[in-house]
C-alpha cells in the first residue's frame, strides 16, 4: 500500500465502480468465506461445501463479467481496466477455471482426491502415509479461488503495481497448491520449491522493472507511461532496463525461452489438476498482462522492442518443440508443448495490432480447453501406484480403451492443428494476424515448429493404437462426474472452436479494444 | 487450322462394300478375344476358330482388292469414330485401303492362313495350343491395323500390337528362361525403335500439326530439310527396331525361341517387313530427302552383309534361316531407301520372301517334327529319303532364296540389285551394288550348306532316333502351296506389282543406268553358282557332329553374331545394371538418408538440449538471469543500433 | 443451370461417405459381414450418385458447374464453396468408381494383415476409415473454397494414416509416421502460402476471402507471386509426390495393405497434382511460368529416375509405388508444358493412373496374399499355377507400360506429344521412360511368373487358388474401363479439354502453331 501512496500526490480514495470489480469481489470472497469453512466447519461437511462454494463463485463471477460486458472504462482509480480485453480474459479465466476446478474436485478417480492436506509433512514418515489414506485436504478450492481471482485482476490490472499486486496474489496459492500432491509426494514438493524460488526471483525482476519504469516515467499508470514513451526528453535507459526487466516477469509466466526452465519439472510434479489449472488459466492471464503492457503501455516508439520479441518467440516455438521430441513422460510432453504454444500465442501479440490482440484472447481460449481435457485425461490412466505418465506405459491403450484413446488422440490432432478443431482455427488466426502485419518470420517458423511437434504427438498416437498393449497396461479408470463433465466442455469447446468458431471469433474481436 | 490439311487432297469416303473394311481387323480380333477370355472351355475347338477367322479374312480381303481394283482413284478411307481429339490434334480410328495395303492385306491373310493351318498340326502335342491361337490371331488382327490405318497413330497401335503379340509367342513356353528372356529382349529392342516412331509422329504434328498420312505427305513441301532429315531418320529407327536391321537385329535370332510357325509368320513373312511398310508407305517424305534415302540405303545394304556372314556360320536350322531373314529384309531396305521404281521391287522382294521363307520355315519346322525337335544341322543328313513332300517344298524355296531363274528370288532379287548399281550415279552405287551382289552370292552359300547337311550327305542323327517320319497332311498342304508361291510369285509379280503400285511410286520406267540389264543378271547367276557350288563341295560329305575350332577371326567373329550381342551387353546392359544398383543406393541413402537425416539431427538436438534441463534450481535461475541480461544487451543494441 | 444442375451434388457426394463411415463405425464388432455389406452399399450408393452428377454434367456449360456456397467463418471470409469443373469431375468419378472396388478388394484387409499374419483389427475401424477417406478426398476435389480445399487436404492424412498404421504390414509405424509428417510439413508451408494470398487479399479486395473465383482474378507483383507458387507447388509435390520429396511413397505403398496402397497412389496423390492444376497455375500465373523449366526438369528427373529405381526393387509394392513415381513425373510434365494437348494428356493421365496402378497395386495385393510375402525372389515361375490371376497381372503391366490399346497410352501421348511442341527435349528425353517402363514391367513379369516354378510356392497352400469369384468382380471392370478408354476415350477427352483450356487461358498461354502453317504466313 504504501507505495500507492508515495505514487499518488495527496490521498483521496478513489471512486469504484463495485459492479465492474464484482468478478474479482465475489471470487475473493469466495476465498475468504473458504478460508472460514476451514475453520468452523466439520470436517465431513467441508467438502461439499467447499466444492459449491468454488463452483458457485466462478459461476456467479462468469455471471457478473457478462453483466458488466459491453462497459469500457476504468475504475478505482485508473488501477483497473474495465475493458474488452479484461472482460473477455476474465470470463475466459473464470470458464477454463470453472473446468479446472472440477478436475480438482473429483474424488473418485483417486480415492480421496488428488490432494493432501499438509504438504510440509516430510515425505515417508507415520504422519505422512497416514495422511496420505485419509481424505484429502479441502483448503485447496480457497487457494485455487484466491488464485483465479488474482489471475483476473491480473488480466484487468491498469497500472504496474496492481499488476505485481495480482501477479504475487495468483501466484503464491499456485507454488502452495504444486507441493499437495497425494501421490510421488517428493517429486511434488520439488516441483513447488522449484517453482516457489524461481517464481520469486522472476518477480523480483518484475517488481525492480516497475521501479525503473517509475522513474523513467514517474507514473505507474498505463496511460502515463503511454504518454511518457511518446515524449523524448526522458531516460531512456531506465525505460529500456525498466521494460526488459518486466518483461522478465511476465515472460515467465507464460513460460517463453529462456525464461521456461521452470515448466518442465513445475508441470510434471504438480497434481495434474494443478498443471491443468496453470497450464490454461495462468496461460491465459499470463497474456492477457502481456497484451495490455507490450500493446497498451509500450507503444513501439522511443524503443523498438519488437525484434526481440520476435526472436524470443520464435527460440520459444523452436525449442519447445525440438524438447518435445524426446520427451518420454506424458505431463512433461504437454509441458514442451505449452511452452511452444506461448510462442504461437505470442506471434499472435506481435501483430500489434487489433486482430493480434483478439487472435491472441481466442488462442488462450482455444489453447486452455484442449490442454485442459488433455491433462484431465492424464489423470485418468493410472497404475496401482498413480497416474501412469511414462509414455511406455500408454502402449495398446488403443485396445484396452478405445474412447479415451480416442478423446486423446482428437486432442493431440488439435494441438497438431489438424483442421475442424480448434488447434487450427486458432493457429489460423494468430498466424495470419501475424502475417497481416508482415510478420513472415514468425510465421515461417511457427509452421516448421508446429511440423516438427506434429511428430511427438503422432508417436502418443502410434503408441495408442499401432503398437500391441504391454502385458501391464494402465488401466483406464472410469470418470467421476466431475472429471467426466469436465472432459466433455474441453472436448466438446475443441470441436465446436475447431467447426463452427465464429461467435467466439466474433466476441474476441469485438472486445479487442482497449481503454487507458 | 493449319494449311498443310487444306492442302491435302480431297479424302475419299469409303461406300459400299469397302466401308465394311474394319472387318479385316475386327474378326481376328473378336477371334483372339474369345480364345483367350474363354480359355479352358475353348480348348476343344479353339485352333478351328483361329484358322477359320483368318481364312474368312483372307476371303474378306481379296474380295476388298477387287473392289478396290474398280474404284477410280484407287484408295478408300473408312472412318470409324473420333480416337483423341484436343484441339488441333484430331486423330481418327480410319482405315485406308490402298495398293500398298491391299498388297499388304493379301500376304498376311494369304500367308497367315497357311501357317495357322499348319500350326493346327505343328501344336497338336501342346497343352497350350488355344492360347496359341489366341495370341496367333492378336498378331493377325494388329498386323491388319498396322497396315490399314490412315494415320500414324492407327499405324503406331497396330506396330506396337505386333510387337506385344511377337512377345507373347515368342516366350509362349514361358517356362523356359530362355524363352521368357529372348521375348523380353525383343520387346525391349522393338520398344527402342518405337521411341523413335513416337518421336517422328510429334515432329509430324509439331511441325504439320496433323499424323494423317495424307495431310502429311500433302505438307512435306512446306518442311525444312532439317525437319524432314529428323522425321526420316526417327521412323527408320522405328523400322530398324521392328525389321532386326542393323544396330537392333540382335533380337530376331534369339526370337527363335518361339514355336515354328511363329518364327516363319512374324519373324520371317509378316512383322519383320513392317519396317519396309513403313518406308514405303512414308515414300513422300523419304523422297524428299536424298540424305535421309542414303542412311536408309547403307543401312540396308550393311544389315544384308551381315545377316548372310553370320548366316554361314550358324549350326542351328532356325537360326540361319533368322540370319537370313535379317539379310532379305536388308535387301528390301536398300530398295526401298534408293526410291523411285526401287520401292516396288522392295516390296516384291518383301512378298515373294513371305512365301518362301514362311516355306523355308515350315520344311524346318516339319524336319524338326519328325527328328524330335532336334535344330542342328550338323545331326541331319540325308533326311530326303524319309520326308519327301518337304525336301521337294524346301528344294523349290531354297532354289527361290537364292534367285535361280525362274524362281521367284531372281525376279525379285535381281532387279534390286540392278538399281542398287543404277540409280545413284556416284560411287555409292557401286558400293551398294557391289554389297547387294556380293549378299547373293554369300545367300547361294548358307542356303546351300543348310540344304545340304539337312537332307543329304551321311546320316548323323543323335541315337534317339531310329526312323524320322514325314509331317501330317495338315502340315504339308501348307508346306506345297507355299511352294508353289515359291516357284511361280515371283514372275508373276514382277510385272503385274509395279503396275497395280503406279498410284503410290509411278509407272516402273526401265532403269538406263552403268549397268545394263543383262550384265547384271549374268553377273548375279555366275556369283550365285558359286557360291552354292562352293557349298555343295564342302558339304556334300556332310561335316563333324561337333562344333569345329574356328579356323579364321572371321568365323570366330560371324560365329559370335560379329560381337553385336557382346557389344549391346558392354555398352547398354552392364552399364544399366550399374546404373539401377548405384540410384537404389543413392535413393536410399542419399535422397531418403536427408529426411531421415533431418528428423534424426532433430532428435540429436532435442537430446543435447535436454541436458540443459538439469533439475537444479540454481542453474534455472542463472538460465533466467541469463536470459534477462541477453534481453537488456539486445534491447539497448536495437535502441542504439 | 438445368434443375438437374441446381439439385447440391457436391455436398451430398461429399456427406454420403461421411455419414456411412460414421453408421460403419457403430456397427458390431462381432458381425463383419454387416459391416463389410454397409461399407460396399455406401460406396456404391456414392458411386450410383456420382453417376447421375456425370450424366448432369454439362459438357458445353460453364467452366463451374454444381456451385454452392454456404457461410461458415464470416469473419475471415471462409465458405463452403463446392463447384467442380471437368477436371474435378472427372477424378471425383475415379474416386466414385474405385472405392467400391477396393472395398471389395480389401474384404479380408482388417482380419489379417497382406501377408497374412492374423491382426486383431477392428472391421469396423477400417471400413469406416475408408469411407471417411473417401468422403476427405471428395472434399479435396470439390471445394472451390481454398480454406475448405486445404481442410480437406489435411483431413486427408488422418484416416490414411491410421489405415496405414494400425493394418498395413511391416515396418507400418515406420511408413505411417513418415507418411503423415512429410506431408504435413509440406502443407505446413501451403498454409504460409495460403494465408499470405488472403491477407493480400484482403488488401486487393477490401474483404479477405477464400473464395478460388475471386482469388484467381488478384493481381499479385512477380516476387510475391513466387513465393506463394512455391508454397502451394512444394506441398502439392510433396503429396504427388514429384521428385525429390518421393521417398515416403515406397514406404507408405511398401507398408500399406494393398487396397489402401491402391487409394493412396490412384487418388489421394492425385490431389498433389489437381492441385497444381487448380491453385498454382491459375493463382499464380507468372510465377508459374518463371518455374515451369524447373518443374520439367524435377519430373523429367522423376520419370527416368523412378524408372530405374523401379528396375531395381526386390519388393513388388515397392516396385509398383516407385512406377508411380515415375508415372506422376509424366503428370508433371504434362502441366507444366502448357499446351492443351499435354494439359489433357495430364489429367486423362490422373484418371488412367489411377485405374492402371489400381489395378496393378490390387492384384499385386492377391498374389502377396497367396504368397504371404511381397518379395519378387519368392516368386517365379507362378504363371503355371495361377494362370487367370497371371494373365490379369500382365494385363495390368501392359497398362502401367502404356501400351497402346490401354488407356493409359492415350494420355501419355498426349502429355509426349504436347510437350514436345514446347519443350522438345523434355519429351524426347521422357520417351526413353517408355523404354523403360517395358523394362520394369517385363522384368517383373519374368521374375515373378515366368520361368522355372520356384519350389517354395507349391508350399504356400493358397498358391494353388487361382481367382476368386469375389477378385473376379475386383478386377473385371477396371480391365474393362482400361481397355474401353484405350480404346474410345473422347468421352473423358471432351470433359477434361474446356477445363484444361480456361485454366492456360487463365495462364494466358496458347497453343504453338504447326512450324509449316507459321512458315506459309
Amino acid at each position: 500500500m504504501a507505495t500507492r501512496l508515495l505514487a499518488a500526490p495527496e490521498l483521496k480514495l478513489p471512486d469504484i465502480d463495485y459492479a465492474a470489480l464484482a468478478p474479482m469481489l465475489i471470487l475473493f470472497g469466495a476465498a475468504c468465506v473458504g478460508v472460514l469453512v476451514e475453520a468452523f466447519v466439520p470436517r465431513r461437511l467441508r467438502y461439499r461445501l467447499q466444492v459449491s462454494l468454488a463452483i458457485g463463485g466462478l459461476v456467479a463471477a462468469l455471471v457478473m463479467v457478462v453483466v458488466v460486458s459491453g462497459r469500457r472504462f476504468t475504475t478505482a482509480g485508473a488501477a483497473i481496466a474495465v475493458d474488452g480485453p479484461a472482460l473477455f480474459l476474465q470470463g475466459t479465466v473464470a470458464v477454463l477455471g470453472l473446468v479446472a476446478m472440477l478436475l480438482i474436485a473429483d474424488r473418485t478417480v483417486e480415492p480421496g482426491g488428488s490432494f493432501i492436506s499438509q504438504a510440509s509433512v516430510a515425505v515417508g514418515t507415520p504422519a505422512d502415509r497416514q495422511q496420505s489414506s485419509q481424505p484429502g485436504a479441502t483448503e485447496v478450492y480457497p487457494l485455487a479461488l484466491f488464485a483465479l481471482g488474482g489471475m483476473m485482476m491480473f488480466v484487468a490490472a491498469n497500472d504496474l503495481l496492481t499488476l505485481f499486486v495480482a501477479l504475487e496474489v495468483f501466484s503464491l496459492p499456485l507454488y502452495l497448491l504444486c507441493g499437495l500432491a497425494r501421490r510421488r509426494r517428493l517429486l511434488s514438493q520439488e516441483a513447488a520449491v522449484k517453482y516457489f524460488l524461481l517464481g520469486a526471483f522472476s518477480s523480483a525482476f518484475f517488481l525492480y522493472g516497475v521501479a525503473l519504469l517509475y522513474g523513467f516515467a514517474g507514473t505507474v499508470q498505463m496511460a502515463g507511461l503511454r504518454r511518457a514513451v511518446g515524449e523524448t526528453d526522458r531516460n531512456s535507459t531506465l525505460l529500456v532496463l525498466g521494460l526488459s526487466m518486466l518483461a522478465v516477469g511476465l515472460l515467465f509466466k507464460a513460460a517463453a525461452v529462456p525464461f521456461h526452465v521452470w515448466t518442465p519439472d513445475v508441470y510434471q510434479g504438480a497434481p495434474t489438476p494443478v498443471t491443468a489449472l496453470m497450464a490454461a488459466c495462468t496461460k491465459a492471464a499470463a497474456f492477457g498482462g502481456l497484451l495490455r503492457v507490450f500493446v497498451i503501455a509500450f507503444p513501439v516508439g522511443a524503443v523498438d522492442w519488437r525484434p526481440v520479441l520476435v526472436v524470443i518467440a520464435i527460440v520459444t516455438m523452436l525449442v519447445g518443440a525440438i524438447l518435445a521430441v524426446t520427451q518420454t513422460d506424458i505431463k512433461r510432453l504437454l509441458a514442451y508443448s505449452s511452452i511452444a504454444n506461448a510462442g504461437y500465442a505470442l506471434t499472435g501479440v506481435l501483430a500489434l495490432n487489433r486482430e493480434g490482440v483478439a487472435s491472441t484472447m481466442f488462442y488462450v481460449l482455444a489453447y486452455g480447453f484442449a490442454v485442459l481435457a488433455a491433462f484431465g485425461i492424464v489423470t485418468l490412466v493410472r497404475d496401482p501406484d498413480g497416474e501412469a505418465t511414462h509414455l511406455a506405459r500408454w502402449a495398446g491403450l488403443g485396445r484396452r480403451s478405445p474412447l479415451v484413446a480416442a478423446l486423446f488422440t482428437f486432442l493431440l490432432l488439435a494441438f497438431v492443428g489438424i483442421p475442424l478443431t480448434s488447434g487450427f482455427t486458432s493457429k489460423f488466426a494468430v498466424f495470419s494476424a501475424a502475417l497481416g502485419a508482415d510478420q513472415v518470420a514468425l510465421v515461417i517458423v511457427g509452421m516448421v515448429s508446429s511440423a516438427i511437434l506434429a511428430f511427438p504427438y503422432l508417436r502418443v498416437v502410434v503408441l495408442m493404437y499401432l503398437s500391441e498393449p504391454a502385458e501391464d497396461t494402465p488401466t483406464v479408470s472410469v470418470p467421476g462426474v466431475f472429471t467426466a463433465t469436465s472432459l466433455t466442455i474441453g472436448v466438446l469447446a475443441t470441436a465446436v472452436l475447431g467447426l463452427a468458431p465464429e461467435a467466439v471469433l466474433d466476441i474476441a474481436s469485438q472486445a479487442a479494444g482497449f481503454v487507458t | 487450322m493449319n494449311l498443310a490439311l487444306e492442302a491435302a487432297p480431297a479424302i475419299v469416303p469409303a461406300t459400299g462394300f469397302l466401308a465394311s473394311v474394319w472387318l479385316l481387323v475386327a474378326i481376328p480380333l473378336a477371334s483372339a478375344a474369345v480364345l483367350l477370355v474363354l480359355g479352358r472351355r475353348a480348348d476343344r475347338w479353339g485352333h478351328l476358330l483361329g484358322v477359320a477367322s483368318v481364312g474368312v479374312g483372307f476371303v474378306l480381303g481379296l474380295s476388298y482388292f477387287l473392289a478396290l481394283r474398280g474404284t477410280a482413284d484407287k484408295v478408300v478411307i473408312a472412318k470409324l469414330f473420333s480416337f483423341i481429339p484436343v484441339r488441333q490434334l484430331q486423330v481418327d480410328v480410319a482405315l485406308r485401303f490402298d495398293p500398298l495395303a491391299a498388297v499388304f492385306v493379301l500376304l498376311i491373310t494369304g500367308v497367315g492362313f497357311l501357317i495357322h493351318l499348319y500350326a493346327v498340326g505343328y501344336m497338336a502335342s501342346d497343352a497350350g495350343r488355344r492360347r496359341f491361337f489366341g495370341y496367333f490371331n492378336l498378331f493377325v488382327a494388329a498386323m491388319l491395323l498396322l497396315v490399314l490405318g490412315a494415320n500414324y497413330v492407327m499405324a503406331f497401335i497396330g506396330w506396337e500390337g505386333v510387337g506385344l503379340a511377337s512377345y507373347l509367342l515368342i516366350a509362349f513356353w514361358y517356362v523356359r528362361p530362355s524363352a521368357a528372356t529372348a521375348g523380353k529382349k525383343a520387346f525391349l529392342m522393338n520398344r527402342v525403335g518405337d521411341a523413335g516412331f513416337l518421336v517422328a509422329v510429334f515432329l509430324m504434328f509439331a511441325h504439320l500439326g496433323t499424323t494423317d498420312f495424307d495431310a502429311v505427305f500433302a505438307g512435306v513441301d512446306a518442311l525444312p530439310q532439317s525437319a524432314l532429315l529428323a522425321i526420316a531418320l526417327t521412323l527408320l529407327l522405328g523400322a530398324c527396331g521392328k525389321s532386326g536391321q542393323f544396330p537392333l537385329q540382335a533380337w530376331l535370332p534369339d526370337a527363335m525361341e518361339g514355336p515354328t510357325p511363329v518364327s516363319a509368320l512374324i519373324h520371317a513373312a509378316t512383322m519383320v517387313t513392317a519396317g519396309v511398310y513403313l518406308i514405303a508407305r512414308s515414300s513422300p517424305i523419304f523422297d524428299a530427302t536424298p540424305t535421309g534415302q542414303t542412311v536408309v540405303v547403307a543401312v540396308g545394304a550393311l544389315t544384308l552383309m551381315i545377316g548372310a556372314i553370320i548366316g554361314c556360320a550358324k549350326d542351328d536350322i532356325k537360326r540361319v534361316l533368322a540370319w537370313s531373314t535379317v539379310s532379305q529384309i536388308g535387301y528390301m531396305f536398300l530398295a526401298v531407301g534408293l526410291g523411285g521404281a526401287a520401292y516396288a521391287f522392295g516390296l516384291i522382294h518383301l512378298l515373294a520372301h513371305g512365301f518362301f521363307k514362311a516355306g523355308l520355315f515350315l520344311g524346318a519346322g516339319s524336319v524338326m517334327h519328325g527328328m524330335n525337335d532336334q535344330v542342328d544341322i550338323r545331326r541331319f543328313g540325308g533326311l530326303w529319303r524319309y520326308m519327301k513332300i518337304t525336301w521337294a517344298t524346301f528344294a523349290l524355296a531354297w532354289l527361290a532364296i537364292i534367285g535361280l531363274p525362274p524362281l521367284s528370288g531372281f525376279f525379285t532379287k535381281d532387279p534390286i540389285i540392278l538399281a542398287a548399281f543404277n540409280q545413284r550415279e556416284d560411287w555409292t552405287g557401286w558400293l551398294f551394288g557391289g554389297a547387294a551382289l556380293l549378299g547373293a552370292g554369300l545367300t547361294a552359300f548358307y542356303m546351300t550348306r543348310l540344304f545340304v547337311l539337312t537332307f543329304h550327305g551321311p546320316k548323323r542323327w543323335t541315337d534317339d532316333i531310329e526312323h524320322p517320319h514325314e509331317s501330317p497332311p495338315v502340315m504339308t498342304v501348307p508346306l506345297i502351296l507355299l511352294a508353289v508361291g515359291s516357284v511361280a510369285a515371283g514372275g508373276l509379280m514382277a510385272t503385274s506389282i509395279p503396275d497395280w503400285l503406279t498410284p503410290l511410286y509411278g509407272a516402273p520406267e526401265e532403269a538406263h543406268g552403268r549397268l545394263g540389264h543383262w550384265t547384271v543378271t549374268a553377273m548375279t547367276i555366275i556369283v550365285v553358282l558359286l557360291g552354292a557350288g562352293l557349298a555343295y563341295l564342302l558339304f556334300r560329305t556332310g561335316t563333324a557332329k561337333q562344333e569345329q575350332p574356328a579356323r579364321s577371326p572371321l568365323v570366330r567373329a560371324a560365329r559370335a553374331n560379329l560381337y553385336g550381342d557382346a557389344f549391346n551387353e558392354a555398352v547398354f546392359e552392364l552399364p544399366g545394371r550399374y546404373l539401377t544398383r548405384a540410384l537404389v543406393y543413392l535413393d536410399s541413402k542419399g535422397v531418403d538418408g536427408l529426411v531421415n537425416g533431418l528428423a534424426a539431427t532433430i532428435g540429436g538436438g532435442s537430446g543435447r538440449l535436454r541436458r540443459l534441463q538439469t533439475g537444479f534450481v540454481r542453474s534455472y535461475a542463472l538460465t533466467i538471469l541469463t536470459g534477462a541480461l541477453v534481453l537488456v544487451a539486445a534491447l539497448m543494441a536495437v535502441r542504439l543500433g | 443451370m438445368t434443375g438437374m444442375q441446381a439439385f447440391p451434388f457436391l455436398s451430398v457426394l461429399t456427406l454420403l461417405p461421411l455419414v456411412g463411415a460414421i453408421v460403419v463405425a457403430t456397427l458390431p464388432r462381432d458381425n463383419p459381414r454387416l459391416v463389410k455389406a454397409t461399407a460396399l452399399g455406401f460406396s456404391l450408393a456414392v458411386a450410383a450418385f456420382a453417376g447421375l452428377m456425370w450424366a448432369a454434367y454439362n459438357v458445353t456449360g460453364d467452366r463451374f458447374q454444381f456451385r454452392e456456397s454456404y457461410p461458415w467463418i464470416p469473419q475471415w471470409g471462409v465458405k463452403f464453396t463446392f463447384a467442380a469443373d471437368g477436371i474435378a469431375l472427372v477424378m471425383l468419378a475415379l474416386i466414385a468408381i474405385l472405392t467400391p472396388i477396393v472395398i471389395l478388394a480389401s474384404w479380408h484387409d482388417a482380419e489379417r494383415t497382406d501377408t497374412g499374419e492374423p491382426g486383431r483389427r477392428s472391421v469396423p475401424a477400417f471400413f469406416a476409415l475408408l469411407l471417411a477417406l473417401e468422403c476427405t478426398m471428395i472434399g479435396v476435389f470439390a471445394a472451390a473454397d481454398v480454406f475448405l480445399f486445404f481442410v480437406f487436404f489435411e483431413a486427408m492424412l488422418v484416416p490414411m494414416y491410421f489405415l496405414i498404421g494400425s493394418f498395413g504390414g511391416a515396418r507400418r509405424q515406420y511408413a505411417a509416421v513418415k507418411f503423415f509428417v512429410y506431408s504435413l510439413a509440406g502443407s505446413a508451408l501451403l498454409l504460409a502460402a495460403l494465408i499470405g494470398l488472403w491477407v493480400i487479399s484482403a488488401d486487393q479486395l477490401g474483404q479477405a476471402t477464400f473464395d478460388w473465383a475471386k482469388l484467381s482474378q488478384l493481381d499479385i507483383s512477380q516476387n510475391t507471386q513466387r513465393w506463394l507458387f512455391l508454397g502451394f507447388f512444394v506441398a502439392f509435390a510433396v503429396k504427388a509426390p514429384f521428385f525429390p520429396f518421393h521417398t515416403w511413397l515406397p514406404d507408405a505403398g511398401g507398408a500399406a495393405p494393398a487396397g489402401t496402397a491402391a487409394i493412396l497412389v490412384g487418388v489421394l496423390d492425385k490431389a498433389g497434382t489437381f492441385g497444381m492444376l487448380r491453385y498454382c497455375l491459375p493463382l499464380f500465373p507468372d510465377a508459374s511460368r518463371y518455374f515451369a523449366p524447373m518443374v520439367l526438369v524435377i519430373a523429367l528427373i522423376g520419370v527416368l529416375y523412378a524408372a530405374l529405381l523401379a528396375i531395381g526393387q526386390n519388393d513388388l509394392k515397392r516396385l509398383v509405388s516407385y512406377t508411380s513415381i515415375s508415372h506422376f513425373g509424366f503428370i508433371g510434365i504434362g502441366i507444366f508444358a502448357f499446351t492443351s494437348q499435354a494439359g489433357t494428356g495430364a489429367v486423362l493421365y490422373m484418371v488412367t493412373h489411377g485405374l492402371a496402378t489400381g489395378l496393378l497395386f490390387l492384384v499385386v495385393g492377391m498374389l502377396v496374399v497367396r504368397r504371404g510375402s511381397a518379395l519378387i525372389s519368392d516368386f517365379g515361375g507362378a504363371g503355371k499355377l495361377l494362370p487367370v490371376l497371371s494373365g490379369v497381372f500382365f494385363i495390368a503391366g501392359l497398362a502401367s507400360l502404356s501400351l497402346p490399346g490401354t488407356a493409359p497410352f492415350v494420355s501419355e501421348f498426349l502429355v509426349l506429344l504436347g510437350a514436345f511442341s514446347t519443350n522438345q527435349w523434355v519429351a524426347v528425353l521422357a520417351t526413353l521412360g517408355v523404354v523403360l517402363g517395358a523394362g520394369y514391367v517385363l522384368w517383373m513379369y519374368q521374375r515373378t511368373m515366368q520361368g522355372t516354378l520356384n519350389p517354395t510356392l507349391t508350399e504356400a497352400p493358397r498358391m494353388r487358388q487361382d481367382l476368386t469369384r469375389r477378385e473376379v468382380v475386383v478386377v473385371a471392370p477396371l480391365v474393362a474401363l482400361i481397355l474401353l478408354l484405350g480404346v474410345y476415350p473422347k468421352p473423358v477427352i471432351d470433359v477434361i479439354e474446356p477445363a484444361v483450356q480456361a485454366t492456360l487461358s487463365d495462364l494466358g498461354v496458347s497453343d504453338p502453331v504447326p512450324s509449316s502453317a507459321k512458315g506459309d504466313k
